[in-house]
């Protein structure tokens, strides 16, 4: 087997196992909880006949380790139950709002990290002086300002005072505007908040990398050789940067669906995270476990896909021969 | 960047815990002939849909917030430190299960996480602190466990093993001393991390709980009546939690760079 | 005589606050010749070489006259000195691996100076790196062109390195310690390269290393730099024959050549230098060599001695040396023990010694061996002949199959406590300095730290052991509460032979112990390992490159090979008539 199957195989294996691991994990935890599943449905004040109810109907009243291979069960099949609250089965409710938590989502990576790249560039090439330090004042104010605040005065200033764009949801309450175009407006704050955040936090760390690329011997080879700043950055740097910085995209996926849970509350943007919230305030517990292991799924592809692109980078692992 | 960062956690610290004496006004007294007011002298920063004093409510905010999300820290810190070197110090299974289980649980963002638990069950300060503080956790875990790891490896370190060290000694006077610095800047960086956790909890209405103010949840009352043009009632809990988050940033990268050199 | 290619003169590379770091220097270079540019670290002689081509690190200024075929290269303006840059001047570095981009195809980086400088497209650059690759010597080009860096064997990264810089046939090579990195057999292969290479375009190389013997044989000029300055320049037959500055000399004697060192009778001990290099920033205010010079007068404390003609040479001392260098006196030493090897009881067995990596890779492949009480056994080979994975071994630091059994005791049979006591007789010191002591312990307790560890002494007991300790080492009292960080490397080491001897070992394995010193401070340090081993009866098992440093040391030499003993010999009869081809290409390169 060549080592670049090798290593896929590996790979794909341990991003198996920790889906299992996550599968268990959530199991555990609803279980774990005081009262179990059951209280969390009735809420604090259950009697013990209400909860002898529920658990029958929810099946809980066989042994723990029973539910747990059904439960295992059910997931293969997609079986995910269903939603009191929505009153439909939290698979179908999943794939709607999956939809646009993937378009929001995606939209802000690629916008955030393409920001990102162009920013981390320049600061890395300029590490330590002005255009470089100015950017990194910008990276730490924004890390710190949370994004709830950010969004919040976005929607101040773009909605509530200039009113250009809507403050929230989907679509316009008068449908005054054709569906599509009235969905992007819908999508630009949202998307505008969170590119923000991962393009100061993506470029910090790609900045990181480009400088420290810089340092490198065959950076000084490259300069004796008669090339240019901007060759060596465009030809030899880049490739060798965003190699840390796919690993590191894949890493910062849970950070970046915490961050829009948030954003998708403030904006009332029907996504997971909204979804998540309304499930969590109302203890609908099958659809919080539904979007739990989605949100896990989905990062832990997303990490094994950067892995993948990360090797597939790497002519050390691509290679027929080892010398 | 040091004297900057401890110079406004000093700020911060100093506001929330000795503010009181120093604005000694009810955070929670209803004022039905104040709602809303723009800020003046009867109230520096305003009064809330409520006609409740907004500094009052601040500084109250920021005491409660501190008081779960430094101990979070803590409990964050202590728990990275014994899982990290567990693995790392522990027999190559052992480090293989924490791993691939700490794999699994860095797949959730620690926002869902809370999330979860505090939809299952409501949670008060000292179990909002203590949840807060192990899913704030992981990441330290593993980097103590990679630094650890790659320490362990040093030539010192092998000298020491060949002089009879056990793991817990090498631990102890080798690791310890040498990741030192790396340790105390991670817990500095901890400290921004579950304020700004917590504040996000609390935004969403699943942190604090009523009557009990904190920036997070001062921030979301403020928004909502945003429209009304309230912009008092935004901006100091947002920049409490900005001065808050920079102060801990910037005294953990002051740390970094004067330690830079040792490490 | 035509004027020269390269023409340096007053050449002062400066910190951003002043500080001066080379100070001085002229530098002239024909045509075609080869000068070496020799001397330690904070020499100058690197920078020296970066001012040429202004790749100075940030925050370094040059100033002076760099005259290159006419121009000024410091006056140039950039897009000119790009130009220059791989098209008329190509430049090689020390390490091969990191100096090649990882990411990249040899033949597109070799082609890169032919797109830039040469205006060749695409197809005729590769055509070039093609021919430039058969020329260094790569077989089969074609087939290896469109391979990666880790592809290569150290020494094929280097002829690929050279290739980048001569695919546009500089006049001037400058190779920065291009050698130092590989191991000896290829380092002797690269120098006969670049010699060929030299000839056949005729082009001249500025060679910049740290040691003399290697430059010998191939360099038509030598200049000596120290502490920023030019020690001494010569013709290389001139300066060999008689080198006038003190300091040019005890860097010719320090270095221990094999054939001296064999030929030597018992107690020879090598001519060591004094004290340390110095930093430049802390220069004395006279002469940079005084401190350590063994003929230093009052006036040399008083004014930096000016670079003046003597005879045919050029020398900056006030009381340059008067004998030439002929061959070595052997300074006498307390005589020897008679004992020999046959009646000292043996103390370490190894038996069909066996290594894996991966369960796929031997690493070790069956190796047995006896050493003496007291003994030095001397471990040569290649990178990768397994010598340093059998250092580990002995210690007990990786699995292996086979027998190891210090004083009759098999590793293999002890548990517990009695494993640990019996693997702290056989202690160990590593090739990197500063990676020997943690960062965080000063001098004095990170020894006492050893002899707490290993002895179980109280505090006080054990602060009063450690002082004993570094004493043995002559360690100086003043450095008991320093950092290693700011201690030297020579200083680092002897530290750590102090934690060492603080477990009270029968076997010392010594991984490489001088090779990341300076050439003047590694004879020091290798005269009072074996003063310590001959005092205190311990055995060394040396791992070592140096051929010449282990003939000096060892009392018998195993050559590894692949994991294997090819040859187990005392020094001179190895030297003399060496059984294994690999051996005698091994005592070829290091006699050069």
């Amino acid at each position: 087997m060549p080592p670049w199957a090798r290593t896929a195989l590996s790979r794909i294996a341990t991003a198996a196992l920790s889906l299992w691991i996550l599968v268990t994990l959530t199991f555990f935890l609803a279980h774990l909880t005081p009262g179990g599943p059951a209280y969390a449905i009735l809420g604090m004040r259950a009697t013990p006949v209400g909860v002898n109810q529920v658990n029958m109907r929810l099946g809980l009243d066989v042994p723990l380790w029973m539910q747990y291979l059904t439960y295992l069960g059910h997931l293969c099949t997609l079986r995910l139950g269903y939603s009191f609250l929505l009153n439909q089965p939290v698979a179908h409710l999943i794939v709607m709002y999956a939809a646009n938590t993937l378009l929001f989502t995606s939209l802000s990576i690629v916008v955030g990290t393409l920001a990102a790249l162009a920013i981390g560039m320049v600061q890395g090439a300029s590490w330590n002086r002005w255009p470089g330090r100015l950017i990194g004042a910008w990276q730490l104010a924004t890390y710190a300002t949370p994004s709830f605040f950010i969004a919040g005065m976005l929607v101040l200033v773009f909605a509530s005072t200039l009113g250009w764009l809507p403050a929230g949801g989907i679509t316009d309450a008068h449908m005054t505007e054709p569906g599509p175009l009235s969905y992007a407006r819908h999508l630009v704050l949202p998307v505008a908040t969170v590119s923000l955040i991962v393009a100061a936090s993506l470029s910090r760390y790609f900045g990181q990398s480009v400088a420290e690329e810089l340092e490198r011997d065959y950076v000084r080879t490259a300069r004796a050789k008669g090339l240019g700043l901007r060759d060596i950055l465009r030809g030899e740097v880049a490739r060798n940067a965003l190699r840390p910085f796919i690993t590191l995209l894949g890493l910062y996926l849970p950070a970046l669906f915490a961050g829009s849970v948030v954003v998708e509350t403030i904006f009332d943007f029907p996504g997971l995270g909204w979804l998540l919230w309304h499930a969590a305030l109302q203890q609908d517990y099958p659809t919080l476990i539904g979007v739990v292991l989605l949100i896990g799924a989905l990062t832990i592809v997303g990490n094994l896909a950067a892995e993948l692109a990360n090797a597939a980078l790497d002519p050390r692992l691509r290679s027929r021969t080892l010398a | 960047m040091l004297v900057a960062g401890i110079g406004l956690a000093t700020f911060v610290l100093l506001l929330s815990f000795i503010g009181p004496l120093l604005w000694p006004v009810d955070p929670f007294a209803l004022g039905p002939h104040s709602v809303l007011s723009r800020p003046s002298l009867a109230h520096p920063a305003g009064t809330d849909d409520l006609g409740r004093d907004s500094l009052a409510r601040l500084i109250s905010g920021g005491a409660t917030t501190l008081t779960v999300a430094i101990p979070s820290a803590i409990i964050a810190f202590l728990a990275a430190c014994f899982y990290g070197f567990a693995a790392a110090l522990g027999p190559a299974w052992l480090d293989r299960l924490l791993m691939r289980l700490l794999d699994a649980i860095l797949a959730l963002p620690s926002l869902v996480v809370l999330i979860f638990f505090a939809a299952l069950t409501r949670l008060d300060a000292a179990h909002l602190a203590a949840l807060l503080g192990l899913v704030s956790a992981p990441s330290l875990a593993r980097l103590i466990r990679n630094e650890a790891l790659a320490q362990r490896e040093r030539d010192f370190i092998l000298a020491a093993r060949q002089l009879g060290a056990s793991p817990f000694y090498i631990a102890r006077v080798h690791l310890l001393r040498v990741m030192a610095p790396i340790l105390v800047v991670n817990a500095t960086f901890l400290v921004g991390d579950t304020i700004l956790a917590l504040s996000a909890l609390s935004f969403l209405g699943l942190g604090v709980q009523p009557p009990h103010t904190s920036w997070g949840g001062l921030l979301e009352s403020g928004l909502t009546v945003a429209p009304l043009g309230a912009w008092w009632l935004i901006v100091p809990p947002g920049g409490m939690i900005f001065l808050a988050m920079l102060a801990a940033s910037l005294t953990g990268r002051g740390l970094l760079a004067r330690a830079g050199d040792r490490l | 005589m035509s004027p020269p290619l390269l023409r340096i003169d007053n050449l002062c590379v400066r910190t951003r606050d002043g500080g001066l770091l080379v100070d001085d220097v002229q530098l002239d270079l024909a045509r075609g010749e080869m000068l070496s540019l020799v001397g330690e670290s904070g020499s100058g002689k690197s920078l020296t070489a970066a001012a040429i081509l202004r790749l100075l690190p940030r925050g370094l200024v040059a100033t002076g006259r760099i005259a290159f075929e006419g121009a000024d290269l410091l006056a140039l303006d950039e897009a000119s000195m790009r130009a220059m840059r791989g098209g008329r001047i190509g430049m090689v570095f020390q390490n091969p691996l990191s100096a090649l981009n990882p990411t990249r195809t040899i033949g597109r980086q070799i082609a890169d100076p032919a797109r830039l400088h040469v205006g060749a497209d695409a197809r005729q650059a590769r055509e070039m790196a093609l021919q430039m690759l058969a020329e260094v010597g790569i077989p089969d080009p074609k087939a290896r062109i469109d391979d990666y860096p880790h592809q290569f064997s150290g020494g094929m990264r280097q002829r690929v390195a050279i290739a980048m810089a001569l695919v546009c046939h500089p006049k001037l090579l400058i190779a920065d310690e291009p050698t130092t990195a590989l191991d000896p057999i290829v380092a002797a292969q690269i120098l006969e390269l670049i010699g060929g290479l030299r000839r056949r375009h005729d082009m001249a190389v500025l060679f910049i290393s740290h040691n003399l013997a290697v430059v010998r044989a191939h360099t038509d000029c030598v200049q000596v730099m120290y502490g920023g300055r030019t020690a001494e320049r010569a013709r290389a037959d001139v300066f060999f024959a008689h080198p006038r500055h003190p300091y040019g000399r005890a860097l010719l004697d320090a270095a221990p050549d094999l054939a001296t060192v064999v030929a030597a009778p018992p107690g020879y001990a090598l001519p060591a230098l004094p004290g340390q290099p110095p930093d430049p920033l802390a220069r004395p205010p006279g002469c940079a060599f005084a401190p350590r010079c063994p003929a230093v007068a009052p006036d040399c404390e008083v004014a930096v001695p000016p670079l003046r003609r003597l005879e045919r040479s050029e020398v900056a001392c006030l009381h340059p040396v008067a004998t030439p260098a002929g061959p070595r006196v052997p300074a006498p030493e307390a005589p020897m023990s008679a004992s020999t090897h046959s009646s000292r009881p043996s103390l370490l067995e190894v038996r069909d010694l066996v290594v894996r990596y991966d369960r796929s890779r031997t690493i070790l492949d069956g190796l047995s061996f006896d050493l003496a009480a007291g003994e030095c056994l001397g471990i040569v080979g290649e990178s990768g002949s397994g010598k340093s994975t059998l250092g580990r071994a002995v210690l007990q630091m990786v699995a292996y199959q086979g027998r190891i059994a210090l004083q009759g005791h098999d590793f293999a049979t002890l548990r517990g406590r009695a494993f640990r006591d019996q693997r702290r007789r056989i202690q160990v010191v590593f090739q990197d300095p500063k990676e020997s002591l943690n960062p965080r312990l000063s001098v004095l307790h990170s020894v006492a730290e050893a002899a707490r560890l290993a002895q179980g002494l109280p505090r006080d007991a054990s602060l009063a052991a450690a002082r004993t300790l570094l004493e043995r080492v002559r360690l100086g009292a003043a450095l008991y509460d320093r950092l290693p960080e700011a201690i030297s490397g020579g200083q680092a080491q002897r530290v750590a032979i102090a934690r060492a001897l603080a477990a009270k070992p029968a076997l010392v394995v010594l991984d490489e112990p001088t090779s990341a010193l300076d050439v003047s401070t590694q004879a020091t340090l290798l005269n009072l390992l074996r003063s310590i081993g001959r005092a205190e009866g311990l055995a060394w098992l040396l791992i070592s490159h140096d051929l010449a440093a282990i003939a000096y040391m060892a009392d018998r030499i195993a050559v590894l090979r692949a994991g294997r003993i090819v040859e187990l010999a005392p020094p001179a009869t190895l030297v003399a008539q060496p059984h294994d081809p690999y051996t005698a290409a091994l005592v070829a390169a290091a006699t050069g």
